[in-house]
């Protein structure tokens, strides 16, 4: 029993950096890709990224701005619940201000684009591999890496930090109309507290998660598409494995970051 | 003896349920050669076709293309310089695309033409294959057998080398035929230009028949 318990273990750990390495090659591909387009095939690839970067990032700015405002202000209405008898008052804006823009910014943001855009990323290239339209288009001389996977890779980044900054600005928003409404604090008041709270640790560490989520997700997402091979039953076990794996990754790439950072 | 476009090398390829299409296959293709292919329906026309296009990947054996091998994974310099002209029986164009930007964007990524260019080009293109008018509209809005024509033109609009042609999915009216008529024979007056054409009585004008079947092709009577 336990031979075959740590066979199955060892059997899972070698899918897992063989995902780990595929996912890697095509990183590689993209940002070879990358180096090599010429003049007008990076007009084609920015036409791209700006419809990626729309779908991802724009038509998502509703729904992030209702989630941030509602988000910062339940966190400051239980921080506040749980720890008024305490004195922590004058420092509510430093709390905030350090849940969201180290933590909860990043992770919603990315739980957000892996539910709207990752499964949008994996059903849609699992479509196309199907009905033969990447073939086709590698076959006419468009090499879909640099074609479809940069835009996506782009696109992620760009959409991701966007949607970040929006996120951490409408969530310490809301966490501040909360705090004023229960307490007698002055938008000036709250605004020098954030400015003392966030410092060059939290900006170094929200860039470090939106570029490592931005790439992650559509690299995942696109890379679960393109491996559906005869059916299309295989597009729903497809997105559900992408938007799991990325969630996933999210999570683990996030507390590996937070940890490298502020340990 | 001048070396051929293409060549297929000890070839196996099997189908997806294990059956064998094609058994240590060798094939050539010489610059210039214009062949109709013949066989039943599974006999391995379309795989013919989708192996020397590098879309199928045979299980043994390799193709080589204009001198260099095809590889899984790595684009490959002909089809990169847009010299392959691959007309798949649905036509294979991108759904988010209009038939214009469909026809344009080889024209731009790999002949490395601007938008305006490439795009009156496609145009031009698309007008002699009698589909001016769905020129703005994506693909769903014409149907597969216009789809197919506009594949013909995409490929003539990149003066392909190379011309792999899958029969139509649909039928094709009268006008249909005239115009892919009117562009293969456009393309085969290049004496460079090499294709091989799968489908219906009205292509074999168009080439020498090939034969397949039985897991290996006979061009004029000899494997």
């Amino acid at each position: 029993m336990p031979e075959r318990l740590a066979s199955g273990l060892g059997a899972k750990v070698r899918r897992a950096f063989g995902q780990l390495g595929s996912f890697s090659w095509l990183l590689g591909r993209c940002l070879q890709a990358m180096l090599r387009l010429s003049r007008e095939q990076r007009r084609v690839v920015l036409e791209v990224t700006r419809i990626q970067i729309r779908f991802t990032a724009l038509d998502a700015l509703p729904l992030t701005f209702f989630t941030a405002l509602l988000l910062g202000g339940i966190t400051l209405l239980q921080v506040f619940g749980q720890l008024s008898g305490f004195g922590v008052e004058r420092h509510i804006s430093q709390i905030l201000a350090q849940l969201v823009i180290r933590e909860l910014g990043p992770l919603m943001v990315g739980i957000l684009v892996i539910s709207r855009s990752g499964t949008a990323m994996a059903t849609e290239m699992a479509g196309r591999k199907l009905s033969g339209e990447l073939a086709a288009l590698y076959a006419s001389g468009v090499d879909p890496v640099p074609y479809l996977l940069v835009p996506r890779l782009l696109g992620g980044v760009i959409s991701v930090f966007s949607l970040v900054i929006v996120f951490d600005t409408v969530a310490l928003l809301g966490g501040f109309l909360v705090a004023w409404l229960r307490l007698p604090v002055s938008f000036g008041f709250f605004l020098g507290a954030l400015g003392e709270a966030i410092g060059r640790r939290e900006l170094t560490a929200t860039f470090c998660k939106c570029l490592v989520f931005g790439a992650a997700i559509p690299l995942i997402c696109t890379g679960y598409g393109l491996r559906v091979k005869h059916s299309p039953t295989e597009i729903p076990q497809a997105v559900t494995k992408a938007s799991v794996v990325s969630l996933a990754v999210l999570l683990l790439a996030g507390a590996i970051l937070s940890v490298l950072i502020y340990a | 003896m001048p070396e051929p476009l293409l060549a297929l090398e000890a070839v196996t390829l099997l189908a997806p349920e294990g059956r064998v299409v094609f058994r240590d296959l060798d094939w050539t293709l010489a610059r210039g050669a214009r062949f109709h292919a013949m066989g039943g329906s599974g006999g391995g026309c379309t795989a013919l076709l989708r192996l020397c296009a590098g879309i199928a990947e045979p299980h043994a054996g390799r193709v080589v293309l204009d001198g260099a091998p095809l590889e899984p994974g790595v684009p490959h310099r002909f089809l990169r310089r847009g010299h392959l002209g691959w007309v798949p029986s649905d036509g294979g164009l991108a759904v988010n695309l209009s038939l214009l930007e469909n026809v344009a964007l080889p024209l731009r990524f790999a002949q490395n033409l601007g938008r305006i260019e490439a795009e009156r080009s496609a145009l031009a293109w698309l007008e002699q294959a009698g589909l001016g008018p769905w020129a703005n509209q994506r693909p769903s809005v014409p149907g597969g057998p216009e789809n197919w024509v506009a594949s013909l033109a995409r490929a003539a609009a990149k003066a392909s080398r190379l011309w792999l042609v899958d029969r139509p999915a649909g039928g094709l009216d009268a006008a249909s035929i005239q115009a892919a008529e009117r562009i293969l024979g456009q393309a085969a007056q290049d004496p460079e230009v090499t294709i091989l054409l799968v489908g219906g009585a009205w292509m074999s004008a168009l080439g020498r028949e090939l034969s397949i079947g039985e897991g290996r092709v006979y061009s004029g009577g000899e494997p």
